[in-house]
């Protein structure tokens, strides 16, 4: 009989054999994801409608407190989207933490690249996105007529740019909060402070004032700054920024490859600390 | 002669401990660190082989270092220091339903566990009927998991396990769930996984399961090995030393 040749059984750190693993793990990422999407509001009446029912309360809510108490001209579009935006990369800082520490029972008995855990939890997410941008586009549509023609191929850029952004958060913030895990009370709090800091309950306009001059540069480095304004392209029609689409994608891969490194050289060390 | 199963040689794991004794920020600052640290030998220079074929148990008692030993194995633990080589397709049942979502059907839950285990999804698709007729789960096959019944679980997770057709099945303590008659079903699988020249380590709390269905055993004690040798034999002495422990 002949057996392969021995392996070390834990991974070794050479790069091109953890990616083909993972490319060959490529099913089970997705079934991960689709059964956490699916399982999520399993035993809900609504089920599955709860996607798009979620990000409606919510702009709800904000429209209620930002638009409608503050009376101003912002409309409600502008506010979803930004919302809808910057909750897909929220939850990556939330749920990256999470999606190592919550699966305790896989990382202790079977030997997989650790990094799936963080995807798998990500295109969750990304599934819940695709919806409500799909909700936004339609009532883009209907309230002011809007739909957009070539802009549209810029999801197909944006997209993929702010699922690699997140990947880098997720990944960041796993390898933090596993050895640290005080990391994941801090969360919600630097997820607030982002979301002030952000062109979303504040309009674009509030930038001119001469007053804020200082702020105003400040703004524009928020790498959540770029990335909604080319959303709002698509979605509100906004003039369309190369530049801001430029340095988002300076972001995101500048994010991503870190994060992605710093997790795959902590994550034999994982195990240790569940 | 054949390449051994399992070598392990001069294996150790220390974990830190965190000591609970209300850790001051006065005194973390003094110390310079946030809690006080401790090391456990959860593992101490812990060396044997395995063959092919062969059924290997491992006895002792809680906290050992068993299940610390099946990680090291599995690979999900990177010790401290030695070698750990497994030849051939691992599959691990250290805990049942590994993978396992409750809220969703037993049917997507063999996908989910066996991919987790590392097979495909169409060599999934091929063996489903086999699993679920082995796990006798009928028509329950379509509940979500968090319905069935203990033995019906187990009997899932087990079903998944046998099917992935390991050279090297490394169990914990999982044999003691299901009816009689499912028990007698489990160890006859293993007898058929030994036969085509598959390994099985075995950590039991069962010292006649031991004794009866292990070629060679091991006790550990504290994370050190006191014995290998023949099965029966380890099973007695870890008996005779028990015994006296509670006299």
């Amino acid at each position: 009989m002949t057996l392969p040749a021995p392996a070390p059984v834990y991974y070794t750190r050479r790069l091109r054999a953890y990616l083909v693993d993972l490319w060959e793990r490529r099913e089970f990422i997705w079934f991960l994801a689709m059964g956490n999407f699916k399982a999520r509001n399993a035993s809900t009446a609504f089920g599955l409608f709860w996607w798009v029912l979620n990000p409606l309360l919510l702009s709800f809510v904000y429209y209620l407190v930002f638009g409608l108490i503050w009376s101003s001209d912002r409309d409600i579009l502008y506010l979803m989207a930004g919302m809808f935006v910057f909750h897909f990369t929220a939850q990556a800082l939330t749920g990256g933490a999470n999606a190592v520490l919550g699966n305790t029972k896989l990382l202790a008995n079977l030997r997989f690249p650790r990094i799936i855990l963080p995807i798998a939890n990500l295109l969750e997410s990304a599934m819940g996105f695709v919806v409500s941008l799909g909700l936004l586009l339609v009532l883009g549509g209907a309230i002011e007529g809007h739909l957009p023609g070539v802009e549209f191929l810029l999801l197909l850029v944006a997209i993929p740019l702010q699922f690699l952004f997140n990947l880098g958060l997720a990944c960041l913030t796993a390898r933090l909060a596993v050895p640290f895990r005080d990391v994941n009370n801090f969360i919600p709090y630097l997820n607030r402070i982002w979301l002030y800091l952000s062109p979303i309950i504040w309009p674009l306009s509030l930038l001119e004032t001469a007053s804020m001059d200082g702020l105003a540069r400040f703004a524009t480095y928020n790498p959540m700054f770029s990335i909604i304004s080319v959303y709002r392209t698509v979605l509100l029609g906004y003039e369309f920024d190369p530049v801001a689409l430029s340095t988002f994608a300076i972001w995101a891969v500048a994010t991503g490859v870190i994060g992605i490194a710093v997790f795959i050289k902590y994550e034999g060390n994982i195990v240790r600390y569940l | 002669m054949n390449r051994p199963a399992i070598l392990v040689e001069n294996l150790s794991v220390r974990f830190r401990q965190f000591v609970d004794k209300k850790p001051t920020l006065r005194k973390a600052l003094a110390r310079r660190q946030l809690r006080e640290t401790a090391y456990v030998e959860a593992l101490n220079d812990v060396s044997f082989r395995v063959e092919q074929g062969e059924a290997f148990g491992i006895v002792g008692r809680n906290g050992a270092g068993k299940s610390t030993l099946l990680r090291c194995l599995a690979g999900t633990l990177r010790p401290n220091s030695g070698k750990v080589v497994v030849n051939g397709k691992t599959s691990t049942l250290l805990q049942l339903g590994v993978g396992f979502n409750p809220e969703l059907s037993g049917r997507r839950n063999i996908y989910l566990g066996g991919l987790a285990a590392g097979l495909r999804k169409h060599e999934i698709d091929a063996l489903f009927d086999e699993i679920v007729q082995y796990a006798e789960l009928e028509d329950a096959i379509d509940r979500s998991v968090k319905t069935y019944s203990s033995g019906m679980f187990a009997r899932l997770a087990f079903s998944i396990s046998m099917h992935l057709e390991p050279d090297v099945l490394l169990l914990d303590e999982v044999l003691a769930v299901g009816d009689q008659a499912f028990r007698e079903k489990s160890m006859n699988t293993m007898k058929e996984v030994l036969e085509r020249s598959g390994t099985i380590v075995f950590v039991s709390h069962s010292l006649q399961s031991v004794a009866d269905f292990c070629d060679r055993a091991m006790w550990l004690e504290r994370g050190s090995v006191v014995a290998i040798g023949e099965a029966g034999e380890i099973v007695e002495k870890y008996k005779a030393s028990a015994e006296s422990r509670t006299q």
